[in-house]
């Protein structure tokens, strides 16, 4: 009996001793897209080299407020990669899926690159717009996502609110006005930054995108440089769009160690290049040198000089009953 | 237009007065003098119809460029309108992916939660059979149709990982509760069961009712448990590559389905180990191959429960060629019950083989009240079978049963499946057994059975089954007898089945 016992399982282990095929979920915001075709081809590449492990990494898009709910309602992310903050926080609080203080266990508070949001127009930009105060002018439509689903539009918002702010001696009720005047250009809300990406170039609808950096230029790229033009507004915020191991979900999947590298990752030269070559402004000093013919220079508020951090703004601006819920009436 | 015909008549008009006015020739000072007022006024009027042109042109081109502006408008808003709609169509389908889903179809009737953390199925299995035995004159009242199993079963999922089966059972003479059941699943390869189900030994046992080969489980079934109450911790590792499972029970004879409260003052321990080392590899004929072992042991056992069902064992036609019940004395369980069963099956294509060997280790104790008053005894009762099939119409067979790839639709020239079985299945009694715990003139020492039929398949809910089985024995047969098991073994058995299958 012993003996046979033995002899099932030394047969057992024989047959599962070979490579793992590892599978991951990665639950991302709408424009990242091709960002992570790439980097998880050169991530899996890596990992194979290094382990003889395979991984294949499967892609969730989305809205980054929808995206995070979400995970919250039982979508088995084993890593999040958002549009920002607030949203793997509310996973954290929601559904405490990883710890709190998740943002202090990756370099740059696990930002490991970062955007900006400015204006797409149609080429030889007929409208002549050229900084926000064109953006709210009568006749001028606009087309962005709805700030509370989307992280981009979260960021444009407060972008425009920021610049209201800086041309108004920050005067909380003339930004309002001014954010107000915005959203009544805009004749359309899609649900994420790729919808209202779609919504402009694909659909021929309004004069100006809001657009995240890296979906501008690749919006130039995949239609076409003779169709559209990048207009860099004098004022933005600075876009930190972090990423974060889903703890519970991969420690019950077993992926706990590949996705804590999967993100580590992102900060090697390999993952930084392959973020600036995705148009996102890389961390590293040497991809950022590389890439960066493809980025002007503005000057760039930050989520917490300008809002207070995340919580804050979202409480004052994104949550029910906020200051968007007042302005914006579909 | 009307301005090129005042043109015209202005033209005309010129060339009629400069006619009349040669015509006349008289006053030449007078007519130079006309003609140069004919001509500034000629001068003047086509200075008019350019101005009037011109006005027109830019009437015109103002027109243009605002029905430009108005289309764009109108173009900008049927698209705004139809993006709209294709929004809303977009959150419809994200809407209708959060509502809870209700299918009914061959897997019975399922609904689920919008995320498959809930789910509620009904399932059910009737199995209406007949049963004519042939060259038995000395049996009466063994013939005829029965409702086999008649299984409502109840069972889903909460919270994404406990899982719940609930199954009665109306067949039969009484209504019984089958299996009853949470099990927790942490991962496909550590779960946690408890409550009533199958004691973890017999391979034919484990095959679930609706699949087994015959109407009735072959001799080796006799000697392992049926249904138990206890606690089990199994899993599948690597997808079934190895299977494991370790429980313990309140212990229940051979064959025995235990009732709901069978307390026992032991415990009996229950293990299994199953490899399918192929199962997941490139060597196709090899990926069907399963062997493993299992094994239960209880010490102490003494109850009612702890003998075989109705204290004896049956053959395939259910009736009993063996019964602990030697004349003028009174057996029951005692000490040690073990069982090892080493089992395996070979499934490739149509190929079906299974076979399984079983040995039950029963301590039991004979009283009386003539000598000797008590005798104890270790008997080891062994069993084996093999059985083979072959699916005549080219689909996979498997422990699972087999699905038609042509459903039945003589409307469309389609049959089914069809399958060939066959089979053959020994049990032998411990010789230890006679005199003191069996009646050797009326229980048999061993019997042997072979079994062939003919499944059809006619879809994935939906059976037949036709199979003939005949049962020989040793010992026994006491032409005294007017009960099983006497009457039983007196002659091989014949008994024809059949089966009407319906399970969702």
């Amino acid at each position: 009996m012993k003996t046979l016992l033995n002899i099932l399982l030394a047969a057992a282990l024989a047959v599962s001793a070979g490579a793992k095929d590892i599978k991951l979920l990665n639950v991302s915001y709408d424009p990242t897209r091709e960002l992570y075709v790439e980097y998880n081809a050169a991530f899996a590449k890596y990992w194979q080299a290094k382990t003889n492990d395979s991984v294949t990494v499967s892609q969730s898009h989305g809205g980054s407020g929808k995206q995070a709910q979400a995970v919250v309602n039982g979508l088995e992310a084993d890593v999040v990669t958002l549009a920002l903050a607030y949203d793997i926080d509310a996973i954290a609080k929601q559904a405490k899926l990883l710890p709190a203080d998740w943002q202090k266990r990756l370099p740059n508070n696990s930002t490991p690159y970062t955007s900006t949001i400015v204006f797409l127009v149609r080429k030889g930009n007929p409208k002549g717009i050229k900084d926000w105060n064109d953006v709210v002018k009568k006749g001028v439509s606009v087309v962005t996502a709805n700030p509370k689903t989307s992280g981009g539009a979260r960021w444009a918002y407060l972008a425009a609110w920021a610049y209201a702010l800086e041309n108004n001696n920050h005067d909380e009720a003339k930004a309002k006005e001014f954010v107000t005047q915005l959203f009544h250009n805009v004749p359309v809300l899609d649900s994420g930054a790729r919808g209202s990406t779609v919504t402009f170039v694909q659909r021929e609808i309004g004069d100006v995108l809001l657009a995240w950096e890296n979906e501008a230029h690749l919006a130039l790229k995949e239609f076409g440089a003779d169709k559209f033009e990048i207009v860099t507004p004098s004022l933005s915020i600075l876009a930190e769009p972090p990423v974060a191991v889903v703890d519970k979900n991969a420690r019950r999947h077993g992926t706990t160690e590949v996705a804590n590298e999967y993100l580590k990752y992102l900060y090697s030269e390999e993952g930084q290049d392959i973020a600036g070559k995705n148009f996102y402004r890389p961390r590293s000093e040497a991809a950022a040198a590389k890439y960066a013919a493809n980025f002007n220079q503005l000057k760039l508020v930050t989520i917490d000089g300008e809002f207070g951090g995340w919580a804050k703004a979202q409480k004052a601006h994104f949550a029910d009953g906020g200051t968007f819920d007042q302005i914006y009436q579909p | 237009m009307k301005l090129n015909k005042l043109w015209l008549a202005a033209i005309l008009g010129a060339q009629l007065t400069f006619t009349a006015l040669a015509a006349d020739g008289t006053n030449d000072t007078n007519r130079d003098a006309d003609i140069e007022a004919l001509k500034q006024q000629l001068r003047e009027l086509s200075q008019k119809v350019q101005a009037l042109e011109s006005q027109r042109a830019a009437d015109q081109q103002a027109a243009t460029e605002a029905a430009k502006v108005q289309n764009q408008e109108l173009d900008q808003k049927v698209r705004i309108l139809a993006r709209e709609r294709e929004l809303d169509q977009e959150a419809a389908a994200a809407t209708a992916k959060t509502q809870p889903k209700l299918t009914v179809g061959s897997n019975g009737v399922i609904a689920s939660s919008a995320d498959s953390n809930f789910v509620f199925r009904l399932n059910g299995l009737v199995q209406v059979d007949s049963r004519t035995f042939f060259k038995d004159s000395d049996i009466k009242s063994n013939d005829g149709f029965l409702l086999r199993r008649a299984r409502p079963i109840f069972q889903g999922t909460l919270y994404r990982d406990f899982d719940f089966v609930f199954v009665p059972d109306f067949g039969g003479s009484s209504v019984q509760i089958f299996d009853a059941y949470a099990n927790y699943r942490y991962e496909p390869w550590a779960q946690l069961r408890a409550g009533k189900f199958k004691t973890p030994e017999g391979l034919e046992q484990l095959q679930a009712d609706v699949n087994t080969a015959f109407n009735e489980r072959s001799l080796v079934t006799d000697l392992v448990p049926n249904r138990d109450v206890g606690i089990q911790f199994w899993g599948d590792i690597d997808g079934g590559v190895l299977s494991y499972a370790a429980g313990i029970f309140n212990g229940v004879g051979d064959t025995r389905n235990s009732n709901n409260s069978a307390f026992e003052n032991s415990v009996e321990f229950a293990g299994r180990l199953f490899a399918q080392p192929f199962k997941n590899s490139d060597l196709v004929a090899l990926q069907g191959l399963g062997f493993g072992v299992a094994g239960t042991s209880q010490n102490g056992t003494s109850s009612a429960n702890d003998l075989p069902n109705n204290n004896g064992y049956t053959t395939d036609g259910q009736q009993q060629f063996f019964a602990y019940n030697p004349s003028n004395r009174v057996v029951t369980a005692s000490g040690e019950h073990w069982r090892l069963s080493p089992q395996g099956y070979y499934y490739y294509g149509p190929l079906s083989l299974l076979g399984e060997y079983a040995i039950s280790h029963q301590g039991v104790k004979s009283t009386s009240s003539s000598a000797p008053k008590v005798e104890n005894a270790s008997l080891n009762n062994t069993a084996w079978e093999i059985s083979g099939g072959w699916v005549l119409t080219g689909e996979n067979a498997s422990f699972t049963g087999v699905t038609p790839l042509h459903p039945f639709d003589p409307h469309l020239g389609q049959w089914g499946a069809f399958q060939v079985v066959a089979r053959y299945a020994e049990l032998n009694i411990d010789d230890n057994a006679f005199k003191y715990f069996a009646n050797p003139a009326t229980s048999a020492s061993a019997a042997q059975a072979w079994s062939a039929g003919l499944n059809w398949f006619l879809n994935k809910n939906i059976r037949l089954n036709a199979s003939f089985s005949h049962t020989t024995f040793t010992g026994g047969g006491s032409s005294n007898a007017t009960t099983a098991p006497g009457v039983v073994t007196r002659q091989p058995e014949n008994v024809f089945f059949t089966r009407i299958q319906l399970a969702f």
